[in-house]
């Protein structure tokens, strides 16, 4: 469930708490209930915990470019080297080393955004983003491979009430979901979620619950998929967040725990975490210069005995 | 202890053996044996383990702490420059832009 922004360095880091909640009204003694503040989309409720916790973690070589060619059309080219895990059934991870190449377009407009990205191993992704009218926008993301049975393509339709959104999403073999997500009160936020897999003859339903102000962010999550997710962001100071979040599979009896914490400063970007399945991970975005950022990736698995390290350049933006 | 990696002079030896061997006949001298030997087994352990907990600490601390310290030393650097241009130029520094 991606936005359909990838998220860009220069998106990523972005300050998490610039959400659509206006935190103005806290003030107030008596709360208008009229008058609350739009919730953000039901599928973006663990955004600042994720943003924190989950940065893009790669392992080798990354190269980015991107070109700008007029105020609305970019070029983006990137190369990728490093090992990739190759699934398995045994415990040990096997790893085969592999380059690809990927070349992407993007379009952006305030009314239209189109990205389309190839890749030298023949998959293809294409992304889009429309505003139909000025609360209806509709979004597509399709993806191609050639691997039989892989291709899979979706459309979403957000409408962005007052004090509400509401999401429909269609997708090919017969997925269709709707989710709902309401303001109760200027901090609270409640929202539920259908989905019917015609497919796979699955469906399931989910609860959400978020509750924010300007320093912390909590979020609560269930799914009849065995699914219940904990989430607690607190912003310390301007550059300083600290998240953790708790992750329990009901179906699979998995329980995973994790602490992270996530400095932006003036010329860099450092997130770093640590969970209860031993896995330490950092991400570094070092800004060089306007344009030039520098990427390091570290994650330690010291139960798995799997190390991984990248490094990468991004040119552009 | 001696008397283990010399069984074959205590066998050539006979009854009247050398004094180590008759010394380890005494159940004082076998018990410190094993006792000795149990010690040497459990120092052993701990050592394994606090090597393998000092690893993993260490290699926690290299990945999640030392690039932490170097950033915040940056900051602190360019803060000082700033606060040094700042008062050079009577407190008309331009705002440096964050980090996008």
């Amino acid at each position: 469930m991606a936005t359909l922004i990838p998220p860009s360095p220069a998106t990523a880091t972005t300050h998490p708490a610039a959400g659509p909640t206006n935190p103005t009204a806290t003030e107030q003694p008596k709360v208008d209930y009229l008058n609350l503040p739009c919730p953000i989309p039901y599928e973006e409720i663990h955004r600042e915990a994720l943003m924190s916790l989950k940065p893009e973690l790669f392992e080798g070589l990354r190269f980015d470019f991107t070109k700008g060619l007029n105020q609305k059309f970019s070029l983006s080219h990137s190369v990728m080297m490093g090992p990739t895990e190759v699934p398995s059934q045994s415990t040990e991870t096997i790893k085969i080393p592999t380059a690809n190449y990927e070349f992407g377009a993007n379009f952006i407009d305030p009314k239209l955004m189109l990205f389309g990205r190839v890749m030298t191993d023949g998959r293809l992704n294409a992304r889009l983003k429309c505003d139909l009218t000025e609360n209806l926008t509709l979004k597509g993301n399709a993806q191609l491979t050639n691997e039989p049975h892989m291709s899979h393509g979706m459309f979403n339709f957000d409408y962005k009430g007052s004090d509400y959104r509401t999401q429909f999403q269609l997708g090919n073999g017969a997925l269709f979901g709707a989710s709902y997500i309401q303001s109760v009160s200027p901090h609270l936020s409640l929202g539920g979620e259908v989905f019917w897999a015609g497919q796979h003859r699955k469906s399931g339903i989910g609860y959400a619950a978020r509750y924010n102000t300007d320093k912390m962010v909590t979020t609560g999550q269930v799914a009849s998929t065995g699914m219940v997710a904990l989430s607690y962001v607190q912003k310390v100071s301007e550059k300083v967040s600290l998240a953790s979040d708790f992750m329990y599979n009901y179906m699979s009896r998995d329980v995973t725990a994790s602490f992270g914490y996530d400095y932006i400063l003036r010329q860099c970007r450092l997130r770093g975490k640590i969970d209860s399945n031993g896995v330490v991970a950092a991400f570094l975005e070092e800004r060089f210069n306007m344009g030039l950022n520098f990427l390091l990736s570290a994650e330690i698995d010291h139960k798995k005995k799997d190390y991984k390290f990248g490094f990468g350049l991004t040119v552009g933006e | 202890m001696a008397s283990l990696r010399l069984p074959s002079l205590k066998k050539s030896g006979g009854d009247d053996g050398g004094i180590l061997s008759r010394l380890s006949d005494y159940p004082i001298v076998k018990k410190g044996k094993s006792t000795a030997c149990d010690a040497a087994y459990v120092a052993k352990r701990l050592l394994k383990s606090t090597g393998k907990a000092a690893w993993i600490a260490a290699t926690t601390f290299i990945v999640l702490g030392i690039p932490l310290i170097i950033e915040m030393d940056r900051e602190a650097q360019f803060n000082e420059v700033e606060l040094q241009q700042a008062s050079l130029l009577g407190g008309a520094a331009p705002a440096h832009p964050g980090y996008m």
